[in-house]
């Protein structure tokens, strides 16, 4: 009891810091510099009608790089720390899943991995991106493992996409460097017509395969828990 | 070349590619692996040597085809190139030291290690602020996978523990770079360091949470418990990339973002460098695991660096040498250490003996320790100087006390351990090495070596004259195979060509006595001292290049023209005499005692020269001439360096054990030319300064009495002893105390006394030493109540020990006598004769011992077991009769000797000196002629010599074997013996004066300290969110610290 | 009154959820309960961002029908934010499944999810 009022206490001291940290904040009004940079000339510069997407995936290109990476790598520790022996998985004692979660995940899967693609697809136009997509294709799959714990899944699949969507990723910014004017340069493909499907450069093929690399790390996390329970 | 654009494209694009490899061949992937970390360190070396060679500028690398701020930048210039190619060296190295593990877990891990390093690479060269944390984020997400290489329990929970504390450290620094973004509209370092946010309300909040979260990256004292744990838990081989890799980067961290922070940082940066400091360090000291001590000592040693980058402006120019030698000594030196503990992989340093086997490592080990120790000729020796010279000069007096403290807990722990490997123990494991582990480990230490040459060039405080010893030394210990006989006869030879460039074309020349009489005694002693050397038998490895490095120490001292080259060639003669004790059978605890204080002595000298520097701005051992403010305190310090060094009373319980454990031959090496050094060092110190009226003159005083007592204390321990070493070494104190007295006299006489006392002592304290250690090579024991009756089977020696106890008890004729006789007068006219009554009462004691000397070492019974001794071999007679012909000569005509010496002091004190006249020496007490005295004490001798042997004819010869025991058989029979326990009653008289009370009070201290720092430890539960919650403390005491309130 | 802004709520709100998840990392002693407590402490921290690129009355920075294209500096909020929010909550997933693992570990070498039972490594 003591120690948690003690808690409290230290508490209530980073709430104080974090209180003077906003002491100036009374909401933004107008645009900084940089963003407003971007609002007026992304369109021009990057070519993505979705703002957010021209930052995230070409002004802080390598941010992503970064991001994706840290989603492989936690995949892959998971995936090393996790791993079982393939003879404990054949006397897995399974639960039996309900025949409605089973019926509607049929029906639901595919229709999640075809929202998931589109999200990815369409992340320069509207709302959504690469790890919005992939999130939802993972979250398919994942209601798959939940329906039907049976089907087994190998690693081999999701380690395969990952890493061909992966090394893509670091060719089509190696690209950058010697077809256009640095690291991840959007311009080695042209910007064309804005607002359609095939625009804003490189921006959509980026999205396809961070959709891709997320769905399947996201998985092949997702995975690794699954085959683990039978130990907890 | 190269752009660093590809260090990223590399590293990723093999990161991720090796999933294609996960079920092919794991040499294929591990190759890969390895390919990319050395094209990496590739880059970043090519870059490096463009920065050191063609001048190349700054670089700027734009992403994504947009200029800064509105892309992410990188950049490339002098200081990422050095951190890059030290990380991704350490990267290459760790990979080869990690190959078997690597493959053995397979493809994962070598992603995670793969980007391990990338993300380091990008945290150094990035602009961006928030592209900093999500590449910290990588490594620091990479060592969480890294922490679990071996699914060990402990190694688990520490991973958690630590994914907890880097959690919220990370959180702190998000809501700082969103506040910062939010005051200053950017994320491009550059802007935020124009955007002033420190002025802005709130803005300097966000500075501070940026701050706070690089200074917790870097673990600082006590918000560390996570860390520590990591260390301890995970594989040797991950200790090098977290404290070489990791803390170098979050170091670069710190530096690069400082500028945010302006120079108001720099003193809170400083104060937590401090705590970190002087807390690890002093944790350190009760850690019984090799991983957590390193733990410590990484942490301590980025405390180190963070003083010195708090440092930066007053450094000025000095700035880089001095970081850089520290951070990169602690880098290569602390891998090292990791890599040899993982090659042992035993966790408790009191395994450590089993690198007993290998004899190669524990030099290994040893060059790493002394590197961290900052120790000479290892680079981190120059850095600390600057360092310390500047802090003093700056007024900084508490932070060097603070720093130099901290540093002495660091050799307690670290030279312990050393100490743990060497001591002996049967039954041994076998130490299975795997080459591919051995070779990162010679790597660094090469680099090592390299580095040292490199920072001792760029110092530029000492000439390539002094890299000549460590050059022969190494050249002898790369020859070691060689037998003994070859190696001493070019140890030999070295020191003799060495001794007539330095005396003979150097000194002699110029006149200089002070230094032609130590220089003879530093080498001409070297080169007897050096004979009996012939009588070992087969390698005797490592020896030599340890003998040479001490007398070049030695050599060193008598050269130095300034405070810097005076310390370096201190420190070598330390270390060289520390390692040759250690290497007596039963030396370890000893020589742990003999180099903490000399350790602590070194410091307090340390300090002493800072203080001087601090006044005058100049190192040249002449300035010392020139302190007036703080002459006392300066004076006061260098001379506790040189206390120690003599074992002056209250500093000596280090000597009697540590000369009675080292092997025979060096014990006379350091009894009577090492400790010479001291005395040395007092003349310069007492020549330079106390000349001058700014020292107080209650010094000398108290001096004096220190001197008056030591001599007393040492006489009265020396005739108790049974171990006959322990006697001599005791006596030393004794005659150490004699000449301190006499020094602190300050006059003509008592300096006098003081010079032929050094010769003197160092005539037959070698002499002594050498008859006795022939004895004890015969007799295999060192307990004086074992001998008796040697006399006729050792009939040399007994000459020698003969003419040794004469001269030590200062009876005439010998020279012994000169110098007592100079010194009555000089203690009459000074006038101190408290003191000098206790000095010629310690006079007489001595007599009891060099009673007990002779009388049961050579007369009495023989032992039965005895009966077969022969006469000591003769490479141990030969020293003893050159040094018995130089106390004849000496004793005949001391005016050779004298009256220069005289003449030399005359210009210092000019009153008072002896007047000779012929070979009569006066003072207006009386007068003296050695000759004189001679040739009637030579003529008395043959005189009663022919009487007595003319009476011998007409005794009965008793046999010495005709003693018959009656009764009952005691149980140990040496009790009885007359020389056991021989001064018994004495003892009951006296005996409260050599009461250990000096011993008890130093081992109190020493424990207080221990058990200090195992209560303090104990805030470090062991839990994560306690160590968590030390985080959110060490914030919010920080903030309040800073600002003075909420 | 004044201050009571959509910004400033969601701010405060934000500022809350970081304090509540801090409090549940240090007080509660069971594994997962201090895991959500990460989690709530990082969600806490987007919401500060989101909140800190938010502009009155503006809306998303999506360039269609609703924003005109030559002034949409004075129409869209800030995107900057959102974009390092997207990378932020990425971030946060990474740690949080990792330490999800690392807790299916603990559980499954100790059978405890008490945190005071993984004291191994100390002082």
């Amino acid at each position: 009891m003591v120690k948690n009022s003690f808690i409290f206490l230290v508490l209530i001291g980073l709430a104080a810091i974090l209180l003077n940290l906003f002491a100036g904040f009374n909401g933004s009004t107008e645009l900084g510099t940089i963003a407003a940079h971007y609002a007026s000339k992304g369109i021009e510069e990057v070519g993505s009608a979705n703002l957010v997407t021209s930052v995230v995936v070409s002004y802080r290109g390598l941010d992503t790089l970064g991001e994706v990476t840290i989603l492989f790598l936690s995949a892959a520790i998971i995936g090393f720390f996790l791993k079982v022996d393939n003879t404990d998985n054949k006397n897995r004692q399974l639960k039996y899943t309900s025949e409605i979660l089973n019926t509607a995940s049929q029906v639901l899967v595919p229709i999640m991995l075809l929202f998931g693609a589109y999200v990815f697809i369409n992340g320069h136009l509207s709302p959504g991106g690469g790890f919005q997509g992939g999130a939802i294709i993972a979250s398919g799959l994942v209601l798959m493992f939940i329906a039907q714990p049976k089907k087994e899944m190998g690693h081999k699949m999701i380690n395969i996409v990952e890493s061909v969507s992966g090394v893509s990723f670091v060719l089509l910014g190696v690209a950058g460097i010697l077809f256009a004017s640095g690291f991840l340069d959007n311009k080695i493909l042209s910007l064309g017509k804005f607002g359609t499907l095939f625009s804003a450069g490189i921006i959509p093929i980026i999205y396809i395969l961070v959709g891709l690399k997320v769905g399947s790390e996201l998985t092949g996390i997702a995975l690794s828990l699954k085959e683990n329970q039978n130990e907890a | 070349m190269v752009g660093p654009i590809y260090i990223i494209a590399i590293a990723l694009g093999t990161a991720f590619s090796l999933g294609f490899f996960k079920n092919a061949n794991r040499n294929i992937s591990f190759s890969l692996m390895f390919l990319a970390m050395a094209f990496l360190t590739f880059i970043s070396g090519q870059w490096l040597y463009a920065f050191l060679t063609q001048q190349q500028e700054t670089i700027q690398i734009f992403t994504a085809g947009f200029k800064p701020p509105f892309s992410i930048s990188l950049q490339m210039g002098f200081h990422e190139a050095v951190f890059l190619t030290m990380i991704n060296s350490l990267g290459l190295l760790s990979a080869i030291y990690l190959f078997d593990h690597l493959r053995e877990k397979g493809v994962n891990m070598m992603m995670v290690f793969m980007l391990l390093f990338m993300g380091l690479n990008v945290v150094v060269m990035t602009r961006d602020i928030f592209n900093l944390f999500v590449f910290l984020e990588i490594s620091s997400i990479a060592l969480v996978g890294l922490i679990i290489l071996e699914k060990k329990q402990d190694a688990i929970s520490s991973g958690f523990k630590y994914l907890i504390a880097s959690g919220v450290i990370s959180g702190i620094l998000l809501i700082g770079i969103v506040a910062t973004y939010y005051y200053s509209g950017s994320l491009y370092i550059n802007d935020l360091i124009s955007a002033n946010l420190s002025l802005v309300k709130g803005g300097s909040v966000a500075v501070f949470l940026i701050m706070i979260a690089v200074i917790l990256e870097l673990k600082p004292f006590p918000a560390n418990g996570w860390a520590l744990d990591v260390y301890q838990s995970v594989n040797a081989g991950i200790g090098p990339i977290i404290s070489g890799g990791i803390a170098t980067a979050s170091l670069f961290i710190l530096y690069k973002l400082l500028p945010i922070g302006g120079d108001a940082w720099l003193l809170p940066i400083g104060i937590t460098g401090v705590i970190s400091f002087l807390g690890s360090n002093f944790l350190g000291i009760k850690q019984k695991s090799s991983n957590r001590i390193l733990a410590y000592s990484s942490i301590s040693q980025v405390g180190l660096l963070m003083i010195i980058m708090s440092l930066s402006t007053s450094l000025g120019d000095k700035f880089e040498f001095v970081f850089f030698s520290v951070l990169i000594s602690q880098y290569l030196a602390k891998a090292g250490l990791f890599w040899i503990a993982g090659i042992i992989n035993k966790d408790e340093i009191d395994d450590w003996n089993i690198l007993k086997k290998s004899p190669g490592l524990i030099v290994l080990v040893g060059i790493f320790m002394f590197t961290l120790l900052g120790l000479p000729p290892f680079p981190a020796f120059y850095g600390k100087w600057e360092l310390i010279m500047n802090l003093s000069q700056s007024g900084n007096f508490v932070w060097v006390g603070i720093i130099l403290l901290g540093s002495l807990f660091e050799a307690i722990y670290l030279l312990r351990w050393f100490g743990k490997i060497l001591i002996k123990q049967d039954n041994l494991e076998d130490l299975k090495i795997k080459f591919h582990k051995l070779i990162p480990v010679i790597f660094v230490s090469f680099a090592i070596l390299l580095f040292s040459y490199l920072t001792a060039k760029w110092s530029g405080l000492i000439g390539i004259k002094y890299y000549i010893p460590f050059i022969i030394a190494l050249l002898i210990f790369a020859f070691d195979f060689l037998p003994v006989f070859i190696k001493n006869i070019a140890a030999i030879s070295t020191v003799a060509w060495y001794s007539y460039v330095l005396i003979y074309q150097t000194y002699i020349p110029e006149n200089d006595i002070l230094r032609i009489v130590f220089g003879s005694i530093f080498l001409i002693g070297a080169i007897i001292m050096l004979i009996p050397g012939f009588t070992f038998k087969g390698k005797r490895q490592g020896f030599y290049p340890l003998v040479i490095l001490m007398f070049s120490g030695l050599a060193g001292l008598i050269e130095a023209r300034t405070t810097f080259q005076f310390f370096f060639a201190w420190e070598i003669m330390t270390l060289a005499s520390y390692l040759l004790i250690i290497r007596g059978k039963n030396a370890v605890k000893p020589s742990f005692n003999y180099i903490l204080f000399s350790m602590a002595g070194a410091f307090t000298m340390f300090a002493g020269f800072g203080l001087a520097f601090a006044e005058t701005g100049s190192i040249s051992l002449n300035a010392l001439a020139d302190v007036l403010v703080y002459a006392n305190w300066a004076y006061a310090l260098i001379a506790i360096g040189f206390l120690v060094k003599i074992a002056a009373f209250g500093v000596h319980i280090w000597l009697p054990s540590s000369y009675a454990e080292a092997d025979d031959d060096v014990t006379s090496m350091i009894s009577a030319i090492l400790i010479k050094s001291g005395v040395f060092g007092l003349i310069i110190l007492m020549l330079s300064m106390s000349l001058k009226n700014a020292v107080s003159p209650n010094i000398p005083y108290v001096l004096g009495w220190i001197g008056a007592i030591g001599a007393l204390i040492g006489n009265m321990m020396a005739i108790y002893q049974e171990d006959v070493k322990k006697l001599i070494a005791y006596s030393s104190i004794g005659i150490m105390g004699y000449i301190l007295f006499a020094l602190s006299m300050m006059s003509h006489m008592g300096w006098l006394t003081a010079f032929t006392y050094s010769i003197v002592h160092f005539l037959y304290k070698g002499l002594l030493f050498l008859a006795i250690a022939g004895v004890i090579y015969r007799t295999q024991t060192r307990n004086i109540y074992e001998m008796g009756g040697l006399i006729k089977r050792m009939p040399l020696s007994f000459i020698s020990v003969l003419i040794g106890i004469i001269t030590l008890a200062g009876m005439p004729p010998l020279a012994g006598f000169a110098g007592k006789w100079m010194f009555y007068n000089a203690v009459i006219m000074k006038g101190w004769y408290l003191q000098g009554a206790i000095v010629f009462f310690s006079g007489i004691v001595a007599f009891l011992y060099c009673f007990k000397l002779i009388h049961n070492i050579f007369l009495g019974p023989l032992k039965d077991n005895h009966r077969k001794l022969k006469e000591a071999s003769i490479w141990w007679l030969i020293p003893q009769f050159i040094l018995i012909i130089g106390i004849m000569v000496i004793s005949v005509y001391p005016k050779i000797v004298v009256e220069p010496i005289g003449q030399y002091l005359s210009m210092y004190f000019p009153n008072d000196g002896l007047v000779w006249d012929g070979t009569t020496a006066s003072t207006r007490l009386g007068y003296w002629d050695a000759t004189k005295i001679m040739t009637v004490f030579a003529g008395m001798f043959g005189v009663l010599f022919i009487i007595l042997y003319s009476m011998s004819r007409k005794t009965q010869l008793v046999e010495q074997f005709n003693i018959v025991f009656q009764g009952e058989r005691p149980e140990r029979p040496e009790t009885t013996h007359y020389a056991h326990n021989m001064y018994a009653p004495y003892n009951k008289a006296l005996g409260f004066l050599t009461a250990p009370f000096i011993t008890s009070a130093w081992k109190f201290v020493y424990e207080s300290i221990h058990s200090i720092s195992d209560q303090v430890r104990k805030f470090y539960t062991g839990n994560g969110q306690t160590y968590a919650m030390h985080i959110i403390i060490y914030v919010v005491v920080f903030y309040l610290f800073i600002n003075g309130g909420f | 009154m004044e201050n009571i802004t959509l910004q400033n709520i969601s701010l405060a709100i934000g500022i809350l959820v970081i304090l509540i998840g801090l409090w549940g990392l240090l007080t509660q002693k069971n594994l997962i309960k201090i895991v959500i407590g990460f989690a709530l402490f990082d969600t806490g921290i987007h919401i500060v961002m989101v909140s800190i690129g938010y502009i009155k009355n503006r809306t998303a920075p999506i360039i269609d029908s609703a924003v005109d294209m030559n002034n949409a500096s004075n129409l869209v909020v800030d995107p900057i934010p959102q974009a390092l929010v997207l990378t932020a909550i990425v971030i946060g997933l990474g740690i949080t499944a990792l330490m999800l693992s690392y807790v299916l570990k603990m559980y499954q070498k100790k059978k405890s999810l008490d945190i005071t039972n993984y004291k191994d490594l100390k002082w």
